[in-house]
């Protein structure tokens, strides 16, 4: 990012602080910003995570580390510049978080250490605290390995060193600081081959730098809340997905592939667009610029005549975006979500529905509030409460839906004020069947009990697929096969779906009961569902079948006999 | 003693092998400065050991790897971010390398060392 590194030329850039010393309040206030422009760009880090375990928390270690850091500080009226450093430091050492977290709790320890007895911060004690940092954290490894957050620690001492010899301005050092650790990012790759094959630099250098980066930043009175432009790559400028962030009075849709005649100045390019529209994306691939934006009506040339200034357009597409949204809203016309309303006293039922399509048959029954959740997205004890909270009502009873969710069900019961029952709906087909039982108007504790009764009425199948290869109460299945769970059981398994129905409904002994319900889910589609289930109703001429959509993943059916 | 069957004979892998990888992660891994014996609590001094079977033991029961670690960790870190930093580097490069799940890996914080006081 060394084009974006401000280095104002001309006149001198306008300073929030002195060069040639600052107290501990200033050094507050540039931690403050430090950890804001680390977490603008939290996201960045962490996609860059690779190494030494790439599961992508880098940037979310290194925020909380920070956070931790200025918690400590955050009331601290200390002026104290060596104080409030060991401050920062203890702070960082208490929240360290991760691999990256704990180096950085190294460096701010060095650095504080460095700052011992003295009152303010000037050039020469900067450059010392670099160097200590640099020294502290490299005596936590026994091999350090190079390319990392170390890597770009080192260098960042070094061209501290290097700037102290030449100026007594805090100011120069930082300036000169912050560019090299750049330069160490860009360089981690080329030490780390991890990163090389990965195509990225090294995360936590470069959530190094950020935070440098940040000081810098606020000390020049730029802005650090908001992402940098950034250019991406020409692919993932994503076109088809950004119909959906429109934005009333941005009508039009402007994409232009242009070759600028000379490098483009990012900055000025975004600020120029900016006062045009919004949406703004820019790609880059081989001196190819694609630029889109969202703008209104009477702008929707105004782009097209600026990028020509620029260089030469290749191609200019303008598309109404009016006209996009109302085909789209036509397709989702998806019959809305009418929920019971409660009168104060009554019982307000509230469900947990893993689909949009079983949400809505849930509310045909009479449920006052939905909780979206289920298998693989077990909705918390606060998403329980937040759902009832708000009922005009003291009496609740929750459907769980689901074994997995009925212990949130219970610690919601215990932390709130309501008088909550909680009728255990192990499954989809429990919670309707109990919900047959509701009487809004009746005691909250009866109607409770009487709702528990009928969880036996009715049996439960779940068809999805294997993802692993396992054996479980001696049926044994192999990854990708079609198993039927009955009663939250593993019962059998098959190679096809329609297989696997007939299989379980023959295990459900369907024929002795009376309905079948399907409820299909979002990965197979209605003309498949269709064509299953006409194949059980020539299986099952006597039992009545019907199907509705349930829009639950994961499963692909969810059947109800009773 | 891991062996996973393969068509044309099988593959055996030693725990010493394993340990070998997990003691290159460990050495790798920010935070730790030594790794010492099971047995060798009181002798700090003899922290860094350069046989990779001391400080790291591999335990194959037919089904799944364990592993031991007996750690030595820098005084003025967050041991327990330490901790959970090195068992997750060492799971992650032994299942990289031989392509076996890891059960558990055990760190053991045998001691600290103290480099700087502040």
């Amino acid at each position: 990012m060394s084009d974006s590194t401000p280095n104002p030329k001309g006149a001198p850039p306008k300073l929030r602080y002195p060069t040639n010393r600052i107290n501990g309040q200033d050094l507050k206030n540039m931690t403050e910003a430090s950890l804001t422009w680390l977490r603008t760009n939290q996201q960045t880090v962490n996609a860059l995570n690779v190494f030494p375990v790439p599961d992508g928390d880098t940037g979310t270690n290194m925020v909380l580390t920070m956070q931790a850091a200025w918690n400590e500080i955050a009331n601290s009226a200390e002026k104290h510049a060596g104080k409030m450093a060991h401050a920062i430091a203890q702070g960082a050492l208490m929240g360290a978080r991760g691999n990256s977290g704990v180096i950085l709790s190294q460096l701010w320890r060095g650095f504080a250490r460095a700052m011992d007895n003295h009152e303010t911060l000037d050039a020469t004690t900067l450059v010392r605290a670099f160097v200590m940092a640099r020294d502290t954290a490299y005596k936590g490894v026994v091999r350090p390995v190079e390319g990392t957050i170390l890597t770009v620690a080192k260098d960042a001492a070094a061209a501290a060193e290097e700037a102290g010899a030449q100026t007594q301005s805090l100011f120069e050092v930082f300036n000169q600081i912050v560019p090299a650790a750049d330069r160490s990012v860009q360089r981690t790759p080329d030490l780390l081959p991890v990163l090389k094959q990965a195509g990225v630099v090294d995360s936590g250098g470069k959530g190094l730098y950020f935070i440098l980066e940040g000081v810098l930043r606020h000390v020049l009175g730029l802005p650090i809340d908001t992402p940098l432009a950034t250019v991406l790559p020409l692919s993932a400028v994503d076109l088809e997905n950004s119909v959906e962030s429109i934005e009333p009075g941005q009508d039009y849709e402007v994409v232009v592939d242009f070759r600028p005649a000379k490098p483009l100045d990012l900055e000025l390019f975004y600020a120029n667009l900016e006062s045009m529209g919004t949406s703004i994306q820019v790609g880059e691939g081989e001196g190819m610029y694609r630029m889109h934006i969202h703008v209104p009506t009477e702008k929707r040339y105004e782009p097209i005549d600026y990028i020509m200034g620029l260089g030469t357009i290749t191609k200019v597409a303008i598309e109404n975006l009016m006209a996009q949204m109302e085909e789209i809203e036509q397709k989702s016309a998806q019959p809305k979500l009418q929920l019971a309303a409660i009168e104060p006293g009554q019982i307000g039922v509230v469900a947990v529905a893993p689909g949009p399509g079983l949400a809505r048959v849930f509310a045909s029954l009479g449920v006052a509030a939905i909780i979206e959740g289920g298998q693989t997205m077990n909705p918390s004890t606060q998403e329980i409460i937040k759902a009832f909270e708000n009922l005009p009502t003291e009496n609740i009873i929750i459907l769980p839906n689901n074994k997995n969710i009925i212990l949130a069900a219970q610690q919601a019961r215990e932390m709130t004020v309501k008088n909550v029952h909680i009728v255990p709906s192990r499954t989809v087909p429990q919670g309707l069947s109990a919900m047959m039982r509701l009487a809004p108007d009746g005691d909250a504790a009866e109607v409770a009990a009487d709702m528990i009764s009928a969880l036996g009425d009715v049996e439960t199948g779940e068809i999805t697929i294997a993802t692993r290869t396992v054996e479980i109460d001696g049926v044994s299945v192999t990854e990708g096969q079609v198993i039927g769970l009955h009663n939250g059981k593993l019962v059998i398994a098959a190679s096809t779906l329609e297989d696997g129905v007939l299989q379980l409904l023959q295990h459900a002994h369907a024929g002795h009961f009376e309905l079948i319900t399907f409820f299909y889910g979002v990965e197979i589609g209605k003309n498949e569902a269709n064509r299953i289930i006409d194949v059980v109703r020539a299986a099952y001429p006597d039992q009545e079948i019907e199907v509705q959509e349930g829009g639950q993943p994961h499963y692909h059916f969810i059947i109800s006999i009773e | 003693m891991s062996e996973e069957k393969k068509s044309i004979g099988s593959i055996t892998i030693a725990p010493r092998a394993i340990a070998t990888i997990a003691f290159h992660a460990v050495r790798q891994s920010y935070g730790v400065v030594g790794l010492t014996s099971k047995n060798l609590v009181s002798g700090l001094a003899q922290a860094i050991v350069k046989d990779p079977t001391h400080g790291v033991q591999v335990r194959y029961d037919g089904d799944s790897i364990s592993i031991d670690l007996y750690i030595i960790i820098e005084y003025g870190t967050r041991v327990k971010s330490v901790a959970n930093s090195v068992s997750n580097t060492v799971k992650f490069n032994v299942e990289k390398t031989l392509g076996m799940p890891v059960k558990a890996v055990n760190v053991h914080v045998q001691g600290l060392r103290v480099s700087d006081v502040d």
